[in-house]
């Protein structure tokens, strides 16, 4: 086995040099992605691999000498591409669909800050019981029997308003 | 499964809460809406998220892989374990390099030190081309039946060490840490440039029970 073969062994542990200039560039415009993707996806898994995607498929294509705002850029055209596939894959439907039905649309430029901004202007524009079962469920992490209990309501009938709510909320659009 | 949409939908909600990665089915695309939705909230939880330390080391072990010119090579990529192949944009360009570049076949069959054949199953227990999950000793394989031979490929990623699945929808090996997933015979699917699957010893007796090469 090569020296290159042992160090492909998956799970490998590498032995990294000092990170250059170049890659703490790279790097801290990944985390933007890295943040931009998870505040789509919610959980840490798909977030790295869709990060890992990102990087897979732009870093090669850019050079360590371009503008910043090209690398930026580029990134998150490619995230956006990710993202659609990610979706498309997982619901079985075309990106043309989702585009359409789902407006999944993507900020242009990375504003991961304001995830829990927009998040909140959402749910402002919800109904006080649709707003609060989210707020309870997804803010606090409330169970479904605590927020039955919070609301004085059953586990269904809280079931049934969570769904609601969130198709609710997948209609309201934020300006950008 | 028949399942009311609010309770699939909690399930969902619940997972994502728990820190779960999205599994969804082909009828969930009827509730796409909300389902966006709530991965949107639950990312929202929290102030946004960094990289694990540990991603973040695989990521820059990657990029400090490049040669010259740009950052990287798909090459420096796999050799970091990153191998994930792009998708549709970036297909073209990677596959026409991974024709030029080496590839780690993997594939090659388990031959513990202190093998021994362990009886694992009847030949008849099997089901005709769905994996099978067995362990003998320390070896963990998906046996597969055709007609009266049967093949068996390692039940572990060939990418990070989990235990694969059997997808019988999809009549594939998945792995659960990622998505990454690999045919009956240990081939990666083609959205990821893997290894494949090492494969395991199997012998059928003239008893018909089926023998694994485990250990003790």
């Amino acid at each position: 086995m090569t020296t290159e073969e042992q160090a492909g062994q998956p799970g490998d542990i590498l032995e990294l040099p000092a990170a250059s200039r170049a890659t703490d560039i790279a790097l801290d415009e990944l985390e933007l992605v890295y943040a931009f993707i998870y505040a789509r996806v919610g959980n840490r898994a798909d977030a790295e691999d869709l990060t890992q995607q990102v990087a897979m498929k732009a870093i090669p294509r850019l050079h360590q000498t371009a503008p910043a705002s090209a690398i930026r850029g580029y990134l998150f055209a490619t995230a956006r591409s990710v993202l659609g596939a990610f979706w498309s894959t997982r619901l079985g439907l075309s990106e043309a669909e989702l585009r359409e039905d789902l407006a999944l649309v993507i900020p242009a430029g990375p504003s991961p800050e304001a995830g829990t901004e927009t998040v909140q202007q959402i749910l402002t524009q919800l109904s006080d019981n649709y707003r609060r079962v989210l707020e309870l469920r997804f803010l606090h992490g409330y169970s479904l029997k605590e927020v039955a209990a919070e609301m004085h309501s059953s586990v269904g009938a809280i079931k049934v308003m969570q769904l609601r709510a969130l198709r609710a909320a997948a209609k309201v659009r934020i300006p950008e | 499964m028949n399942r009311k949409p609010e309770d699939r939908l909690d399930k969902i909600v619940s997972d994502l809460l728990r820190g779960r990665r999205l599994k969804l089915r082909g009828g969930d695309a009827e509730e796409k809406a909300a389902i966006t939705a709530a991965a949107r909230l639950a990312g929202a939880r929290q102030a946004p998220q960094r990289m694990h330390p540990a991603f973040r080391n695989r990521l820059a072990g990657a990029l400090e892989q490049t040669p010259s010119g740009g950052w990287m090579t798909r090459r420096g990529a796999l050799v970091a374990g990153l191998g994930l192949a792009a998708g549709a944009a970036g297909g073209a360009f990677l596959s026409r390099e991974m024709e030029t570049q080496p590839r780690r076949a993997g594939g090659e069959p388990i031959d513990p030190v202190k093998g021994r054949w362990v009886d694992v199953a009847a030949l008849t227990d099997l089901p005709e081309g769905q994996g099978h999950q067995v362990v003998a000793g320390s070896i963990g394989a998906f046996l597969f039946r055709r007609g009266d031979s049967v093949s068996a490929v390692s039940s572990i990623c060939s990418h990070l060490p989990c235990e694969l699945w059997w997808s019988h929808r999809d009549g594939h090996l998945a792995c659960p840490c990622h998505p990454a997933a690999f045919t009956p015979d240990g081939r990666p699917t083609n959205a990821y440039a893997l290894p494949a699957l090492n494969t395991v010893r199997v012998r059928v007796t003239a008893a018909g029970r089926v023998e694994v090469l485990g250990t003790e």
